[in-house]
């Protein structure tokens, strides 16, 4: 499964001028970063839909309140996709 | 139509993201995203008023869409959180709501696209997403900053507005809620800005990406399922579109709310 020819390229690169290193963590930072945002937010979607099943009347509301929430946490996870390409960028520019 | 084609293949997807210099005047460098703050602008100043001129009883049309968008955020989002203070700030909300939703919405129509094409590759980068720019993101924010501290002020008195700005905690602790506090209204702004720029541009950077996949298969089977996604991945982009509006004008009103009316 682990190809120990890219391994050993990366860990050349590392040494090099740690460019590999830098694309390394801002990749594996992103996906880590992606983690935390989609179970926050698979979490409020799912209690949304518990509530609004136990009482439809107040769907309206819940709808709202899930979309507020939801942006709000998309906001932070982008927080960290921004630092990363910033990461990135760095190395191209 | 071979000219056309080489077009097409000329220009990289990620085109549509970057910010690029049309025109240069003096020392001044004139952008793409400075053009597309000037047409929002032009479609807000003059599209309109045009559609609301004609003030009937029952509204039709373009003004009835206007008024509903306009009637939606008074009562639904102000009203329940500034109370009697909406008329105030309601006109600085609608203005903050109808510039980022044109904004977003330009940057979703391929004009820069249609133009080099039509001008077979003479007129470049006519068009782009304002809003996937931190600098007009920032000055949103910074607009907002600015309105939430002075409507604070100019509600309560500056000397009162400074006592109510942090919560009642024991003496000894006061200096270190007026640095977070401090602090929290710096951030609050800044992520304001952050959320919005970064939806734009995650947006049309996926975008691009699934199109440079479909370049680099170099297969028609691949590329046309591709550009299908790319077109099921732009309407979830139009709804990111108002989303991003709405989000940013009622994060606004939120902290417009907790300036004015401060928790005792």
């Amino acid at each position: 499964m682990f190809d120990p020819g890219i391994l050993a390229e990366t860990t050349e690169l590392m040494g090099k001028s740690g460019a590999g290193l830098a694309i390394f963590g801002a990749s594996v930072g992103a996906g880590l970063a992606v983690i935390g945002g989609g179970r926050g937010i698979g979490q409020i979607g799912g209690s949304a839909l518990e509530s609004i099943a136990r009482q439809p009347e107040a769907g309206g509301r819940i709808f709202t309140s899930m979309i507020i929430a939801a942006a709000l946490i998309e906001g932070f996870t982008f927080f960290a996709l921004v630092v990363c390409l910033l990461a990135l960028g760095k190395l191209a520019g | 139509m071979n000219e056309m084609a080489t077009l097409l293949a000329a220009d990289s997807p990620l085109d549509h993201v970057v910010e690029h210099p049309i025109a240069q005047f003096g020392p001044v460098v004139f952008t793409n995203h400075m053009l597309m703050v000037l047409e929002a602008a032009a479609v807000l100043l003059i599209v309109l008023p045009l559609a609301v001129r004609r003030q009937a009883l029952v509204p039709r049309g373009l003004y009835s869409f206007v008024e509903a968008i306009c009637q939606f955020l008074r009562e639904e989002l102000a009203r329940p959180l500034l109370g009697k203070h909406v008329d105030r700030y309601i006109q600085y909300l609608w203005t903050t709501f109808f510039f980022i939703l044109a904004c977003n919405l330009l940057g979703m129509l391929p004009t820069e696209s249609l133009v080099t094409l039509l001008s077979l590759g003479r007129l470049k980068h006519l068009g782009g997403t304002a809003t996937a720019n931190i600098y007009v993101t920032g000055t949103l924010a910074a607009l907002a900053l600015v309105m939430i501290h002075v409507s604070g002020a100019r509600q309560q008195g500056v000397l009162s507005y400074l006592k109510n700005f942090i919560p009642h905690v024991p003496w000894p602790l006061i200096p270190f809620m007026y640095v977070l506090e401090f602090a929290g209204a710096l951030i609050k702004p800044f992520a304001l800005a952050i959320r919005l720029f970064a939806n734009m541009l995650a947006g049309h950077t996926v975008l691009a990406a699934l199109l440079l996949l479909a370049l680099a298969s170099r297969s028609y089977a691949v590329a046309g399922v591709t550009v299908l996604g790319c077109a099921a991945l732009s309407l979830l982009e139009l709804f990111v579109a108002f989303l991003q509006a709405y989000i940013f004008t009622f994060l606004t009103a939120l902290f417009l709310s907790t300036a004015v009316h401060p928790e005792h």
